[in-house]
Parts: C-alpha cells; sequence; structure tokens
C-alpha cells in the first residue's frame, strides 16, 4: 500500500452516454488528512466519490485507492474503508440501533466488539437516546447522522462521507466536525463532499470542483492566496485618501478601494509590504489609522477561482454536462 | 474468525428481514392468510356435483311417447325435464332465451323405424359459450342415447321373448331382456392410499403454491426495495460478497417460510388434510420448494427496476402458477411444450411430490424432487450472476 497516497487520481475523466460527469482530474489524498471535495450541486462530487468507493469505474485515467482499484477491493480492504451516500439508504423499518447494527454486523464485527461500537458511535452522533426509534420516524438531520453512524462504527482507516452535513444544524455540524478532526488526529483519512464552501477551513486540503473540471486542490490558506493573487492587507486611514495615489509599489500587485478611509492592498508578502503601504499612506497626507490582514470569505475565495477557472477553460460557456449525472444510481 | 464474520453477517441478514417482517406483519398475513380464506370458502362452497341442466323434451305427437315430464325423471340423471312440449318452435325459442338449458327433440316414429332396421337420431341442442359446458352435454347426450338405446332393446327383448314363448321355446327366455340389452355395468373401487374430499385433495396444492408465492414475494421485494433505495452500494462496499447476500436471503425468508409452512400443515390437519407419508420426506420437498421459490423471487429482483414491476412479476408467476402447474388443469393435458414451461415452474413439482407424500404416502416420481433441485440451483446461480453484474457493471 503507498502509505502516503491514501487515494490517488490520476488524470480520470468519467462520461454518462457523452456526458462528462468528472473531467481529466488528478488528485491525491494523503494518508492521515481530511479532503473535503467542494463544489455546487452537480459539480461532479459524488461522481468523484463513487469513482473512489468503485462504485464507478472511470471511462480513463486511473484510481487508486489504499493501493489498488476500488473496482477490485480485496475483502480485507473493503473493511478498511466506510462510505456515507447522499442519500437516507437505511432501512425505515429497524430502530437505530437495528441499522447500525446491522451495518456493523456487514463489516464483520462480531457481537461484543459491535455492541460496544454500536453505543459508541450512536452517542457520538447524538441518537444513543432514539436508539430504540425507527429510522422512517427520525427527523432529516437525525437519518444524516445516523448514515454517519453506520459509516463510522467499523472504525474504517478511510472514511468517504458524501455531504455529512447536509441538513444538519450549525451546532451538530461544529461537533461532527470535531469529531472528524479527531478521527483524523487518529490517523484516519477522510474524503469529505460538501456544498458548505464554509466548511472548506474545516479541511486539511480542498478540492474545489465546478463542471466536473478540478478547479484548486490545496490548503485552505493556499487556496485563499491562489484566488486574490497573495496576500491582502485592509488599510484604513485617518482621512479620506484616494488609494490610487499609492498604485506602483514595489511588491503591492493590486489596490482596491472599499471606502473613503479604507482600501484593500494586495500584496507579494504582508509582513514585507506593510511598511512600504504605511509610509506611502504617510507621503499622500494621511496617517494609518489601521493595517490588518484580510482574510478573505471562502465563499469569495470561490466565486474566485470559479471564474477565473471558466475564463480560462477552452470551452467556456459550453454546457455539456446535466446536472448530478454521477449521483448513486438508484439500481445497482 | 472468517467464519465467525460469515455467521455473523448471515445472522444480520436473518435478524434484519425477520425484524422487518414483524414489524410489517399485514403484508405476511395477506400473503398466508388470503389464499387460506378463499380456499377455506371454495371447499365450504363448492360441491363437485353440476346442477341437472334444464331441459325441455320436444315429443311430436306421433311418437306414441308419454308427454307427462315426470316420465323421464331417470332417462338421465344429469337432466332435469322440465317441460314436454309438442314443437320445437318454442322450445328453441326458450333456449335461445337462455331460460332453459337443453331442448331434446325425440325422432318419430322411433320403433318404426327401429322395427325397419334404421337408425334414429336423437336430437340435443344447447346454447352455451362454455367449452366445459358443452363437453358436459355432449356426455349426457350420449348418457340419453344410451338409456334410450338399453330400453328400446330390452323392450324389443322383452317381444322377442314372449314370441319364443309363443313358438314353443321357453329356452330363450333364460337370458333376461335387461341383460340382453346391458350386458355389462362398470363398478368403480378407488385402491388410493385417502380418498380426500375437495379440500383435502387441494390442500397440498394451496400448500404449495402458497409457500412459492410468499416466498417470492418477499424475497423479491426485499432485494428490488435495497436495489432501489441505494443499500446495495453499501453491500458492495462493505466485504459481503453477492453470494453472502443472496444466502442471507435465502435463509432469512427460508426460515421465516419454514415457519408458516409449519403453521399451515397444522392447519390442513385440523382441516382433514392426511400425511399418510414420511414427515422428514414432506420436510424436504417443501424445503426444496422453498429454495427454488427464492432463487425465482431473486432473479425477479434482480431484473425489475422497481417495486411495482417485482409485484407485476411475482403476480405473473402466480398467474401461471394457477394454471400450468396442475393445480387446477391436469399438466398432462397440456401439449408437450406447454408441459416443459409448466416444468419450470417450481410449484408444479411441488405440488406433485406434496400430493404424493400427502396423499399417496410415498413419491411416484422423484425425478421431480431432482427437477426442483435442479431449478433451484439453476435460479440461484443465474440470481448470483446477475446481481454480480448489477454491482460491478458501473
Amino acid at each position: 500500500m503507498d502509505t502516503h497516497g491514501a487515494v490517488i487520481f490520476e488524470a480520470v475523466t468519467r462520461r454518462f452516454n457523452g456526458t462528462v460527469a468528472v473531467s481529466d482530474m488528478s488528485l491525491h489524498v494523503d494518508a492521515g488528512t481530511i479532503v473535503g471535495i467542494i463544489g455546487p450541486s452537480g459539480a461532479g462530487k459524488t461522481t468523484a466519490v463513487r469513482l473512489m468507493t468503485g462504485g464507478l469505474g472511470p471511462s480513463s485515467g486511473r484510481v487508486r485507492v489504499l493501493g489498488e482499484d476500488p473496482r477490485s477491493f480485496r475483502r480485507r480492504t473493503r473493511e478498511r474503508i466506510g462510505y456515507m451516500p447522499q442519500q437516507f439508504t437505511l432501512y425505515p423499518d429497524l430502530t437505530s440501533g437495528e441499522n447500525v447494527d446491522f451495518v456493523a454486523s456487514l463489516f464483520g464485527l462480531l457481537w461484543r466488539r459491535r455492541r460496544r461500537r454500536v453505543r459508541d458511535v450512536l452517542r457520538l452522533v447524538d441518537l444513543w437516546d432514539v436508539r430504540g426509534r425507527r429510522a422512517a420516524a427520525l427527523s432529516g438531520g437525525m437519518q444524516r447522522r445516523l448514515e454517519l453512524a453506520s459509516a463510522l462504527v467499523h472504525d474504517p482507516a478511510l472514511l468517504f462521507l458524501d455531504e455529512p452535513t447536509a441538513g444538519v444544524d450549525p451546532l451538530l455540524r461544529a461537533r461532527i466536525w470535531d469529531e472528524l478532526h479527531r478521527i483524523r488526529d487518529a490517523g484516519r483519512t477522510l474524503v469529505v463532499t460538501t456544498q458548505y464552501v464554509t466548511e472548506a477551513e474545516e479541511c486539511d486540503r480542498v478540492a474545489l470542483v465546478a463542471d466536473g473540471r478540478l478547479v484548486a486542490f490545496a490548503a485552505p490558506d493556499d487556496l485563499r492566496r491562489t484566488a486574490v493573487g497573495g496576500d491582502v492587507i485592509e488599510v484604513r486611514t485617518n482621512v479620506p485618501l484616494d488609494a490610487a495615489r499609492i498604485a506602483g509599489l514595489d511588491g503591492v500587485r493590486e489596490i482596491r478601494q472599499t471606502g473613503p478611509r479604507t482600501f484593500l492592498a494586495t500584496v507579494d508578502d504582508a509582513g514585507a509590504a506593510t511598511p512600504d503601504v504605511v509610509d506611502a499612506v504617510d507621503a499622500a497626507g494621511a496617517e494609518t489609522v489601521s493595517v490588518r490582514e484580510y482574510r478573505p470569505s471562502f465563499d469569495e475565495v470561490f466565486a474566485a477561482l470559479v471564474a477565473r477557472a471558466a475564463a480560462n477553460a477552452p470551452d467556456a460557456g459550453e454546457g455539456d454536462r446535466a446536472r448530478d449525472p454521477g449521483a448513486p444510481a438508484r439500481a445497482a | 474468525m472468517l467464519a465467525l464474520q460469515f455467521l455473523t453477517r448471515q445472522l444480520a441478514f436473518v435478524g434484519k428481514e425477520l425484524v422487518e417482517v414483524v414489524r410489517r406483519p399485514g403484508a405476511v398475513l395477506s400473503l398466508v392468510i388470503g389464499p387460506f380464506l378463499i380456499m377455506a370458502l371454495f371447499g365450504s362452497g363448492y360441491t363437485g356435483i353440476r346442477p341437472p341442466l334444464r331441459t325441455i323434451l320436444v315429443v311430436p305427437p306421433d311418437t306414441g311417447l308419454s308427454t307427462d315430464a315426470a316420465t323421464y325423471r331417470d332417462v338421465a340423471p344429469g337432466l332435469d325435464i322440465v317441460d314436454v312440449v309438442p314443437a320445437a318452435d318454442a322450445a328453441e325459442a326458450r333456449l335461445r332465451a337462455r331460460t332453459v338449458d337443453v331442448v331434446v327433440i325425440a325422432p318419430t316414429d322411433l320403433t318404426g323405424r327401429f322395427a325397419a332396421g334404421q337408425q334414429s337420431t336423437i336430437e340435443v341442442r344447447i346454447n352455451t359459450a362454455d367449452p366445459v359446458g358443452q363437453a358436459h352435454a355432449g356426455f349426457l347426450a350420449a348418457q340419453l342415447a344410451n338409456e334410450v338405446n338399453e330400453r328400446l332393446i330390452e323392450t324389443a327383448a322383452a317381444e322377442g321373448g314372449e314370441y319364443a314363448l309363443s313358438a314353443g321355446r321357453p329356452e330363450a327366455l333364460r337370458i333376461p331382456a335387461r341383460v340382453i340389452a346391458a350386458p355389462t355395468r362398470s363398478e368403480l373401487v378407488n385402491v388410493a392410499p385417502s380418498e380426500p374430499g375437495v379440500v383435502s385433495y387441494f390442500g397440498p396444492a394451496v400448500l404449495a403454491l402458497v409457500l412459492q408465492h410468499l416466498a417470492v414475494t418477499l424475497v423479491s421485494l426485499s432485494l428490488v426495495r435495497e436495489r432501489t433505495s441505494g443499500i446495495i452500494e453499501l453491500f458492495r462496499i462493505s466485504p459481503i460478497s453477492t453470494v453472502e447476500v443472496i444466502l442471507g436471503k435465502v435463509l432469512a425468508f427460508g426460515l421465516l417460510a419454514a415457519a408458516i409452512a409449519v403453521g399451515t400443515l397444522a392447519l390442513l390437519g385440523e382441516l382433514g388434510v392426511p400425511t399418510l407419508g414420511d414427515p422428514v420426506h414432506l420436510a424436504g420437498v417443501l424445503g426444496l420448494l422453498l429454495v427454488a421459490s427464492l432463487g425465482l423471487g431473486t432473479l425477479i429482483a434482480v431484473v425489475s427496476d422497481s417495486e411495482r414491476q417485482a409485484v407485476q412479476l411475482s403476480l405473473l408467476v402466480l398467474l401461471a402458477s394457477v394454471f400450468f402447474s396442475g393445480f387446477v388443469l391436469n399438466v398432462d393435458e397440456f401439449q408437450p411444450e406447454v408441459r416443459g414451461v409448466a416444468y419450470l415452474l417450481p410449484v408444479t413439482h411441488g405440488i406433485r411430490l406434496a400430493q404424493d407424500v400427502m396423499l399417496h404416502g410415498w413419491i411416484n416420481a422423484p425425478w421431480h424432487a431432482a427437477a426442483l433441485a435442479g431449478i433451484a440451483a439453476g435460479l440461484l446461480f443465474a440470481s448470483w450472476v446477475l446481481l454480480r453484474r448489477g454491482m460491478t457493471r458501473l
């Protein structure tokens, strides 16, 4: 097994009847990290996950997961993988406890360990008190948590979670991420898809996907830098100042006026450029009230990166993709 | 360890399926109790005796026959002579109006034509679209002709005896006219070890049909639900193999159906259905039938895209089973090609074997058991191939 590459995509493309769902995607998921696949609905996130789990085969390219082709995993390898699908797929007539127990049995957990793990994961996702309630009677959020508990119950080394926080309230979402971090810290690898762009902060690396293409794949901070072209500092002055007057400094790439007394400066290195910017403000007849690093939200980062990718795409504007073509087949 | 994990998975399926069934008891109850209620109604209401056909006898004036309907009460047991009329037209009108079932037109000058050595025709008219009714009427017509012929011969023989007596030949009277008219008669003796009534006779067939329908429906719905809900994706990713999935289903629903079979057998016993053969043989027969039926249900689930399609296919199997399995019509009455289709149904062999063991006490044609085992193996193998392909062909 390649211990540094839990999941490897090499130029992977997947088509559905001529429609491209994943296009020439390459990425490398290191063991012991959380990788978030982030993008809007229909971007190809689920298709990518299903390619990783072996639910789909690539039309071209190569996929390796835990050192094996996902379509021919060995039994031992399967035991090390956890999967949480996007839809609720468990048994509505079984109780929460029975559902998790059934999944644990599928993974071969023997009685004593199974009992302990079922209890642990149900407590983790706050479903222990409703362990005797039928799944059909659970709310949508509870059902998502039940799916998550089922994916975690056999303590897998590699977890694929397809939108685990969809429909979950913000407080519980934070708890789920805390638990995912704890799992990661225990040496596990997690591949998580989400539509919540802000959840990129929770990941070690983020794969931004749009229209089946990998727009960017980097650590969250690196993505920010990539999106804005460097560090960004926000400068506040004591009097109104035309920020254009300080443009052209070395190390300053872009100046953007955001108010009469505020502007944003995109610089190569915030540490090196800040004194020069302050001096330039003084020279322009104003005083610097404050300078701080500006962290654009991931919504902004995502929008910037997607816009840039769309502009650079050779077939920009041609919509050849269907919505969610890689969503799990409803019949195998 | 591997064996324990295998056992764990199988028990998980058994537990899961049983819990699901227990939580939705209506489906199983309707599957089991429904056919038995119908059977009970059938058994209590069906006499097996056709009501006599309402018949008008047309006796032309010159025949010399009686015009009193009571005279003809015993001529043909299946005919109820409700009226005797001189002309065919009025009788024909009532036949067309379907207020009577049969019109029998007596030949004119019957005895004269007989004496002259000529054959007469008894015309029997019916008005029915039912082929079975038509055959029944034909049988009654032949019976009527025989009866009339017998009476004619008896009369002629009696007249001949009187003639012989007057001619000084008393030895001619040694043979009674009745014996001359009907030298032989038949007497039916049934050597079967049991002579069941209608309910008893159909009991084993109902048992086999209920078990097949139950197994096919339960397993097909369960598996197709898992395919359409997406949980099959989890099966594919988990270490469970396709064989284990199918085996788990067969084990779970096999146990459930076996429990229902035991209950059904007890109920049949209460209804007076005998079990003359070895209970072990019966258990073997029902076990084979269940495995084959579960294989059929699994195959239906694998080829169906929705629960609705699975239900439709299960009902088609039930319909085919009612017609072709020997449940109602004897399998041997079909053309050989169609008989081949009938023998593809597990229940065809199941009915035959269950009837043999329960009503005769032994299996007369063991090849049915071999065929059932072959069907089970074939269906399960096909299900395995298709399910495996369905889980990997992506």
